[in-house]
């Protein structure tokens, strides 16, 4: 078993242990806590300002931009229906009836009117009876009579007619544009059929976008053009029947769920309505496609968000184990400080505790000295004694004078742990001051069979120390070293010496092949009084003294034991010690 | 030939006592103080060859006698005895004039050396005063 005790590491403590633990895991799950709620409520609160700002901004712009496009096709489809309502109103103000009634002349001006682009698929002019008196186009309707048709009778009563799409008698969807013109009590009509293809391509090759469609439908929800996926001409639309108006609206259409050709749940829809004829223009679009540059937007801005979390909950990891460790550290600190601190003041106690009871047993000794010399001149004195009561008389007195100084060595190492004395500094060179100890001490060892292994490490600067006080020192730990070895036949001290460039300083380690320290014991070594040598050998103050005095001079001390091998005492001494050691404890 | 004349001052008046026998029979005259006080009123009354003077002693201490002692009687020996064990306080009497300094407890042996060899310089200071 290896212990190594640190002069200000206590007994391990599990429980305590634990409980530091389990405290560090508090602290610790807090400012991860702390951390996250500073940084994350901040990130989510501008994350969602700017996610309602910009959704709220784009779903405004999509929208507008949706209003915007209904209202241009109206105004394009309006101007166009104009444009050729005019033509026909021209041509009937501008001509007689007589002169529109000729055959020639009448295709003179259909060929004018479609000149550049062929609107009119045909041109008719018909009396107030619904008889056709003139016809220029593509189908025999000479014999037509539209008496009882609802564009005529609608055109006989408002002069302009534009119709809805019809299949007519031709059978086949179109619409007409009719005018009247009055000359006295007769009316005559101009009707013409205005090119189903071009008029539908005004409207169905609007693109918008892969999920975009364009239509009209008429106020009976009838479709007047194709749109691009929801039905066909003169099918009935897929939007509810609404009553005119003349504001345009827009608002997001949901489809049937049992509607099983449904191809898009979900659409933005924009509809206006035209003045004449009143159709309805709709402009239909996927939400999904619609909003897909500000999904993408919102997408990105989350992935954004998501990365910033995941870094911020890194950060706070890497900040918060790093807090943690600087908290251990100065805890670790603190408690050696207090160590530290309980230690020097429990010599500090005893050194003056010491002081007092050197001095009030040196008295009585001095005292009990005295007695024991008035007694042997008494007895020098004295004629009646015969030698053999003398000379026990005198045994006993020695053996009293031999107790009496025993006692006043202990006081006199009392005085010395408990004495300030002023430093005195000088450069010592550790190597050679090392072997002048360890000569010293050689006799000593080599009466127990124990010699000294030296490891000295060459070129270690000289510095400023108290020789008297380091000899004091290794006299202590070697003596210490030499007893441990009691009960073997032989043993080896090792002294080696480090130099420390980290710390600027030295390491000296003191080894022996001794008995080794047991763990309830190693706890207290340091303690004044406290002696594992027999009654008399010891006075426990050796290791309390060297301590003191590795202290003082500004070093730490620590010991490392393994039971039945040794033990090693490490002493690290600075190269600069503190100047605050002027009265130290020797 | 003449016997030293020695002032002993301490408080232990057992101590004292057994000095006092002791340096009786080794041919000394020994006079007891047992405080600082009445050792300096002492001294102005009788001349001394050599006193031995401990540190410690309530009242007036070994320090402040031995200064008194030294104003009144600028030749006599001091030989400073002391239970304290404070090297510094022995010292400090050495540096006002003592002759040297005995820590207790001290041999007759050796306080008798002591005591000769401060005679012997008191003697000698004599001889050229």
């Amino acid at each position: 078993m290896e212990l190594k005790q640190e002069i200000d590491v206590s007994v391990k403590q599990p429980h305590l242990e634990k409980k530091g633990k389990e405290r560090y895991s508090k602290l610790y799950r807090k400012f991860i806590f702390l951390t996250l709620t500073c940084s994350l409520v901040p990130l989510f609160l501008v994350g969602w300002g700017i996610y309602a700002y910009y959704s709220g901004f784009s779903t405004i712009r999509i929208m507008d931009y949706f209003k915007n496009q209904v209202d241009h096709h109206r105004e394009v489809i309006e101007v166009f229906l104009r444009e050729r309502t005019s033509d026909l109103q021209l041509v009937i103000l501008t001509h007689s009836p007589d002169s529109l009634q000729n055959h020639g002349n009448l295709r003179r001006i259909f060929s004018v009117m479609n000149q550049g682009n062929s609107f009119f698929t045909d041109l008719g002019l018909i009396d107030d009876e619904g008889k056709h008196l003139n016809y220029i186009g593509p189908y025999d309707l000479m014999d037509v009579n539209y008496s009882k048709t609802v564009w005529f009778r609608e055109v006989m009563t408002k002069g302009i007619y534009i119709s809805d799409m019809f299949a007519g008698f031709r059978n086949a969807p179109h619409f007409v544009i009719a005018v009247t013109r009055i000359d006295g009590d007769r009316k005559w009509i101009l009707r013409a059929s205005i090119d189903t293809e071009y008029f539908r391509s005004l409207v169905e090759h609007v693109k918008m976008g892969a999920t975009g469609e364009v239509y009209l439908s008429n106020q009976e929800g009838i479709l007047q053009t194709t749109p691009r996926f929801s039905g066909k001409i003169m099918e009935k639309a897929p939007l509810p029947v609404e009553f005119f108006s003349e504001e345009s609206s827009i608002g997001i259409y949901e489809s049937d769920n049992s509607d099983p050709g449904r191809r898009f749940p979900r659409q933005l829809v924009a509809y206006t309505w035209l003045e004449n004829p009143r159709w309805k223009l709709v402009v239909k679009q996927d939400y999904a496609e619609a909003f897909r540059d500000a999904n993408q937007a919102n997408r990105a801005a989350l992935i954004f968000l998501l990365f910033s979390l995941l870094i911020i909950l890194v950060i706070s990891l890497i900040i918060t184990r790093h807090m943690i460790d600087i908290i251990k550290k100065q805890d670790k600190d603190t408690d050696s400080l207090n160590k530290q601190l309980v230690q020097a003041g429990k010599l500090a106690s005893l050194g003056e505790l010491s002081a007092g009871v050197a001095h009030e047993i040196n008295n009585p000794l001095a005292i009990i000295l005295t007695e024991s010399q008035v007694m042997r001149d008494t007895i020098d004195e004295a004629t009646g004694l015969n030698d053999e009561v003398k000379n026990e008389l005198i045994d006993s007195l020695s053996q009293t004078e031999s107790q009496v100084h025993r006692c006043s060595l202990i006081t006199q190492s009392l005085l010395k742990f408990s004495r300030r004395n002023k430093s005195q500094r000088e450069m010592v060179n550790l190597n050679v001051f090392l072997e002048e100890v360890i000569r010293l001490m050689d006799g000593k060892a080599r009466g127990m069979g124990i010699h000294f292994a030296l490891d000295l490490e060459k070129d270690i600067p000289s510095f400023s120390s108290d020789p008297s006080l380091l000899q004091q020192v290794f006299i202590n730990l070697i003596n210490n070293a030499a007893d441990a070895h009691e009960g073997k036949p032989y043993g080896t001290i090792s002294i080696g010496t480090r130099a420390d460039s980290r710390r600027n300083g030295v390491e000296i380690t003191v080894g022996d092949t001794g008995s080794g320290i047991s763990p309830e014991i190693m706890e207290k070594i340091f303690d004044p009084f406290f002696t594992t040598k027999a009654v008399g050998k010891g006075t426990g103050l050796g290791l309390s003294i060297t301590y003191s005095t590795i202290k003082a001079v500004g070093g730490d001390i620590s010991v490392r034991s393994t039971i039945g091998k040794g033990t090693q005492f490490n002493i690290f001494l600075p190269f600069n010690p503190p100047d605050n050691d002027n009265e130290n404890r020797e | 030939m003449k016997r030293p004349i020695i002032l002993l001052v301490d408080d232990e008046v057992a101590f004292a006592n057994n000095l006092l026998k002791l340096l009786s029979k080794r041919g000394y005259d020994v006079v007891v103080e047992y405080n600082g006080a009445d050792a300096v009123k002492r001294v102005g009354e009788k001349e001394f060859d050599v006193i031995i003077l401990d540190m410690k002693m309530p009242g007036m201490d070994g320090i402040a006698t031995l200064k008194e002692i030294k104003k009144k009687a600028p030749l006599v020996e001091v030989v400073i005895l002391t239970g304290h064990g404070s090297i510094e306080s022995g010292i400090e009497g050495m540096q006002l004039g003592a002759f040297d300094f005995l820590m207790k407890p001290v041999r007759i042996d050796d306080l008798q050396e002591k005591v000769s060899e401060a005679y012997r310089r008191k003697l000698v200071q004599g001889e050229r005063g």
